[in-house]
Order: structure tokens, then sequence, then C-alpha cells
């Protein structure tokens, strides 16, 4: 583990519309843009505590996510590493318990890495559908954006690919 | 009329289930299973391309994407008639040889463990007697400061309040019968477990592309050519080595500890009714000469052959449409329209019941143990005699919760041992020039496939109708089905609500009796069924009726 190394994982399940929307993000990083060495760019699925490898390995850990938070679909969250916990005591969707157990058990490890969730308030999280809706397709830039800004605060770099 | 428990939801687990039993004099006396979720991936896949059904499937689980993706291409590849290279089969078993040890580890030390070992009693137990314990079980005996240091490190867990999977245990139940020595050495495999299940998710990515969801697997064989070099292959061949040496020096060593403080679960959590295997590791040919055979036993351990024409699955109970039981092949998933009730009497499930000529059959780590051991599998016999002559139990104590947990721990033994002469293989393989993983086809207009395979949980197989170059139909029958699945239209129970049957319940209100079997199981909901339920569940409930 290295204490530069900074991991964003997208987590959700993109067969379930607006759930996917941490994996599309992911997507779209990888494509659009060249991340310095210490950035790993991981697309964790509904792995849950089975992600427990890459989250102790991280230095800092960025994640994206759908984040329930009774607000309007579309609205942008940001949870810092305090608030997690806390703020998501309750069950918002089973990944995510099972990712927050996975931080939990990093104590274990002796290593929790400092954590942000970048969250998207989903319309639709139930529908079998590989699409997102398009009140949440239209958000999916502005949520790349925070990602990389919160990749440039915490001392990565990256540029456009040609 | 007994009491009613219902445990909603289990868990430790992935996916949503539900268990209610009825509780009489202390034993359970009849039960009942229910998967919360609907699984619909099935109607996603109608009319697309075949090759890009094992890229959706891997998806519907958070677990097990590989697995899938394995039926899935099998599947394809047996509707197209395509054989598919030897390095391509190596490789596969390597991946999914892989995903045993790393499942039935995390199961055993992360999801099952803690209802037989008491995480709150570890914190009184004497480092120095926990040493000495450990010299005479373990493989690799550890010294009293170590064990120390892990007795600090839990409390300052327990002390942050932070428990995560460690919340809303039973500690201190009256069922915990390990002394707090043998807590304590559990423990610290527990945490040593966590810190390989980190390093052997990485065997995943060497062969597999990407973890996690390996993309290396193609219809025809598999892509990840790249990594077939000797350096790849060392740094795989170290990992398996360091997992292979857990599994032999504190695994097996740590189950057959417990159990020996378990051994009346010899005697509970059994199915007794019929035991089914597809097999899986192919030793030459896909569908032939696997490590592990396939075959259908019974309690008398009388073996049979699996004949997969005699699957079907029933909906009587299920909140699907009425409808005969069908052959996959023909399947259906069509879930009745509007809201669906929850009734013990009538329907009461999202999963469907599978049934292997009319009976419900238990799949998983036991089955695949059993039909071994009635076909005498030389080292799938060893272990498991060596096991019931350390315990001192019978062989009818293979027909349990204990039985089966302990078949996990002993398959993950052969499968490990296995992973070596594969290596080999590929090593002389590519060394002698041979580096083929491809083999190139194209898509008839029609044809149907069955892709079998016997992975961490049990039995999976998915099917596949072909016409016109496009999916017509496709269906998946889950091991978690098989085992989780509601009553029949003959009122059979499923294996699961069998098994839970003459369970002791100490304290209706902690029925962690009720867990030991559910959860000897490795239940996973997440692709017998799915979905993310925002605004329930917020709490473990146990409801005492």
């Amino acid at each position: 583990m290295d204490n530069n190394n900074i991991t964003v994982l997208g987590v959700g399940n993109i067969l379930y519309t607006d759930d996917g929307v941490g994996i599309r993000v992911v997507e779209k990083l990888e494509k659009e843009y060249e991340f310095s060495e210490n950035i790993d760019i991981i697309d964790g699925g509904v792995l849950g505590v089975n992600l427990l490898g890459v989250i102790s390995n991280a230095g800092r850990l960025i994640v994206v996510d759908t984040v329930l938070n009774h607000a309007q679909p579309g609205d942008l969250h940001r949870l810092d590493h305090d608030q997690i916990p806390n703020r998501i005591l309750a069950k918002n969707s089973l990944h995510q318990v099972d990712l927050i157990e996975a931080l939990t058990l990093c104590n274990a490890l002796d290593h929790v890495p400092q954590t942000t969730i970048i969250g998207i308030e989903p319309k639709d999280i139930e529908t079998l559908n590989e699409h997102l809706t398009p009140e949440i397709g239209a958000r999916l830039d502005d949520l790349v954006q925070n990602v990389l800004e919160e990749v440039l605060r915490l001392g990565g770099s990256f540029q456009p690919r040609a | 009329m007994g009491k009613r428990i219902i445990v909603d939801p289990i868990t430790r687990i992935e996916g949503h289930l539900r268990i209610e039993v009825e509780v009489e004099k202390g034993k359970v006396v009849d039960a009942w299973c229910s998967g919360q979720m609907f699984r619909g991936i099935e109607m996603m896949l109608q009319g697309r391309d075949p090759r890009d059904a094992h890229h959706f499937v891997q998806r519907s689980c958070g677990v097990c994407t590989y697995v899938h993706a394995l039926a899935s291409v099998r599947a394809v590849e047996q509707a197209c008639n395509i054989e598919i290279p030897e390095n391509a089969r190596i490789i596969r078993n390597l991946l999914h040889g892989s995903q045993f040890q790393h499942d039935h580890i995390v199961h055993f030390y992360h999801l099952h463990a803690l209802d037989w070992v008491d995480i709150v009693s570890a914190l009184s137990a004497d480092p120095a007697k926990t040493a000495k314990l450990s010299e005479n079980v373990s493989g690799r005996p550890q010294n009293s400061a170590y064990f120390s240091e892990i007795q600090t490190r839990l409390k300052t867990f327990v002390n942050s309040g932070q428990l995560g999977p460690f919340n809303n245990a039973y500690w201190g139940h009256s069922a915990y019968n390990l002394p707090a020595e043998a807590n304590l050495m559990a423990s610290a495999h527990y945490i040593e477990g966590l810190k390989l299940q980190a390093k052997a998710a990485r065997m995943h990515a060497i062969f597999g592309g990407k973890n996690p969801h390996p993309q290396s697997l193609v219809v025809g064989g598999i892509t990840s050519v790249r990594d077939l070099t000797p350096e790849r292959i060392d740094e795989y061949t170290q990992i398996w080595k360091e997992t292979k040496a857990f599994v032999d020096e504190v695994y097996l060593p740590d189950l057959l500890a417990i159990a020996s403080f378990y051994k009346e679960w010899g005697a509970i959590g059994g199915n007794n009714d019929a035991y089914l295997a597809y097999g899986e590791f192919p030793q030459k040919k896909v569908d032939d000469d696997l490590l592990l055979p396939g075959g259908v036993v019974d309690a008398s351990l009388a073996y049979a052959a699996v004949n997969t024409d005699k699957i079907a699955e029933d909906v009587t109970r299920a909140w699907y449409e009425k409808g005969e039981a069908k052959h996959p092949l023909s399947g259906e998933t069509k879930p009745i329209a509007g809201e669906v009730f929850y009734n013990t009497d009538d329907k009461y499930s999202w999963i469907k019941a599978p049934r292997y000529a009319g009976k419900s059959a238990e799949v998983g780590p036991l089955a695949r143990v059993l039909v071994a051991y009635a076909k005498g599998h030389d080292h799938v016999k060893k272990l498991v005699d060596h096991t019931l002559k350390t315990l001192d139990v019978g062989k009818g104590a293979l027909f349990s919760t204990l039985g089966r947990t302990a078949a996990r721990a002993i398959e993950t033994v052969v499968i490990s041992d296995a992973m070596e002469g594969w290596i080999e293989t590929l090593k002389s393989n590519i060394a002698s020039g041979n580096k083929k993983t491809y083999q190139p086809w194209t898509m008839p207009d029609k044809g149907q496939g069955g892709g079998l395979n016997d992975v961490p949980r049990g039995a999976l197989g998915h099917w596949i109708d072909i016409k016109g170059g496009k999916i017509k139909n496709y269906q998946y029958v889950v091991p978690s089905t098989w085992n989780f699945g509601p009553r029949d239209s003959k009122k059979q129970k499923g294996p699961v609500e069998k098994s839970l049957v003459g369970t002791p319940v100490a304290d209706p209100s902690k029925p962690i009796e009720v867990l030991r079997t559910v959860h000897s199981f490795d239940p996973c909901l997440a692709c017998a069924v799915h979905v993310i339920d925002p605004h329930t569940n917020q709490t473990y409930e146990v409801k005492v009726i």
C-alpha cells in the first residue's frame, strides 16, 4: 500500500438503470483521460466485501456511487471520510452496506484509506435496463468533473486523451 | 401450532433472503425460505447477440461474476459446436480454481465463522494458552505475543463501535461451545484470512485481463494471450502457493478444531434426499474427465449419472404465472402482475423451485464431495475418511450442517492441489510453442446448448436457444435456486427448508442455530434474484410470533 496511491472506485450494477452510474463514470474517465501513475481507476461492480483488496491497497479512495439522500434525482452529493459511517448507517442499498463493511474491515487490516464518496441521487434503480435515465445521463459529465477535481485536490494529475 | 420465527433479512450474505421457521418444544418443525427480490436478466437477453450474453450475466451477481460468464460461454460453445484449445481450458480452470480458493476461505472465515466463534469471548482468552492450542492443532503455530497483539487489536475494534459485520451477532449465546482460547485462535485467522482475501483476488487479475469482472473469456477460448509469459505465470503461481499453504496449514486444521467442539451438528441440518453435482474442472475435453465428477447421490450414497433432461423448474409456490414445471431450455420467466403477497400457504418467494426427476436436490460442496466419494475419488475419499476419523464420527455425519461445512474445506484442498498440474501443463505448452488459446468459429443460424459448471456454491447451468444468430431464449438455474427454492406443486420442501426441520432453537429471540444451517449453504441470492431496496430493512429483524 502506497499512501500516494489514489483509487477511483465506481460501484453499482449496470443492469439496473441508474444504479450503474458509478461504473459509467469510471468508463468515461478511462476512455477520455490519461492519469498519472499513482491513480487506479476501478470498476467495482457490486462486489461489496470482496473489494477489500482494492480498498485496503488504496492510500486515498474516491468512491463513485448512487446516494439516496431524499433529494431530487440528479442532485450531486459529496460525503467526506468522517461523515460516511454516520450518513450511511441506514441500509441505502445492499452493495453500499457491503462497501461500508469493507471499509470497516480495513480497521482490522490496520489501514482505512481516507475516503470521499462522490454520489448522485438516482431516479430509477429498480428497472432492469442497461441505460441511465436521461436525467442522470445528463449529469454524467458533472460527475466526471467532480471526480477529476477530487483527484487534483489529492495531488493526482491527468490529461485528456488525444 | 408452534411459535413462528422470522429472520429477515439474513445477514452476511449477498442479496435478500427471508427465513421463517415454526418452533415447537425447542425444535424447528417447519420452515419456509423466501427470496425477496426478482431477477429478470433472462428477459433482457432475448434478441441479443449470443456472444454478448456472458457480459450481461456476469453482472447479475455481485460476487460470482466469473462463473456466470463461464457457464454462458460454455452454453454458446455447445450450441455452436466449438471445441476450445487446451490452453484456454487450462486458463479457465485456473481462473475458476482461484475463485474457489478465494470464495471458500471468505465463506468459512468471514461469512460463517461468527456463527461458531464468539469474538467477544476471544477478548478474555489467555494468549499463552492460545499459543499452546495453536501448536497442537495448526500447521502454522503462532506464539503468545502474536495472539496478544491480535487480542489488543480486537479490543480496539470492538471498543470503536464500528463493528461492521460483527454487528447484530449473538455474542455470549449458550450455543457457542468454543473455549475462549479457540475463539481467539479463530479470530486471529479471521484477520489473516482478510489479508489473504485481498491478495487472492489478484490471481483473477492475471489471467482475467481485469479484476473485478474478468474480461478474458470469449466464446471460443480466452484472450489474455499477453499474460502467457513465464513471469506472469510465476506471479500467479506465487499467490496460488501462498493460498494453498493457508488452506492446508490453517483452514483445514481450523475446521477440524472447531468441528470437534460442535460434533452434535453432525446430526443437525441434513437433507437426506438427493444431492446433485454437474462436476467441474475438465482435465481433457470440456464435458469429459472432470476433476470433481458429476452425478446424483442419495443418503445411501447410491450413484447415478446426471441426465439434464430430468431438470424442471416448478413455479407453483413462487410469484410467477401458473404453468407446469418446465425444462430450462423451454423455461419462462413470467412474474405475476401487480403486487405480490407473502403467504406461506400459497406463494411466498421470487425463487423458482428446480427439481431433478421430480425431487428437490441439494447442490454445493457437500453434493460434490458426496458424488466424488460415491465414485471412489481417491483424494476426496482420503480427506473425508481422515475428517470422519479425526472427529470420531460416522459417515452419517456427512449429511448435516457439519458435513456441509467440512466438505467446503475438503474440496478447497482437492482443487488447490490440482491447480499445480494445470500450471505445469500450461508452462510446458507455452515453452514448446503451443500458444493457441482461441478456436475461430462462425455463428450458426440455429442451435441449442447448455453450459454446465459446478461453481463454489453449487451446480450452475445456463441454457441458450439461438435462432437467426440471435438469442431466442435464455434461462439459467443457479445454485441458490436449487438450495433456497420454495415448495413445489407436490408440497415438497426445498433443500434448505428440509434441512432446517429438526434444528434445535435454544432461544427463539436469538435463533443462531437457524443461521448456522442457512449460512452453511453459503447463500448468495444476488443472482438468484436481485434488486436494491432503498427504504426498507434498515435493521436486522428477528420476529417471534
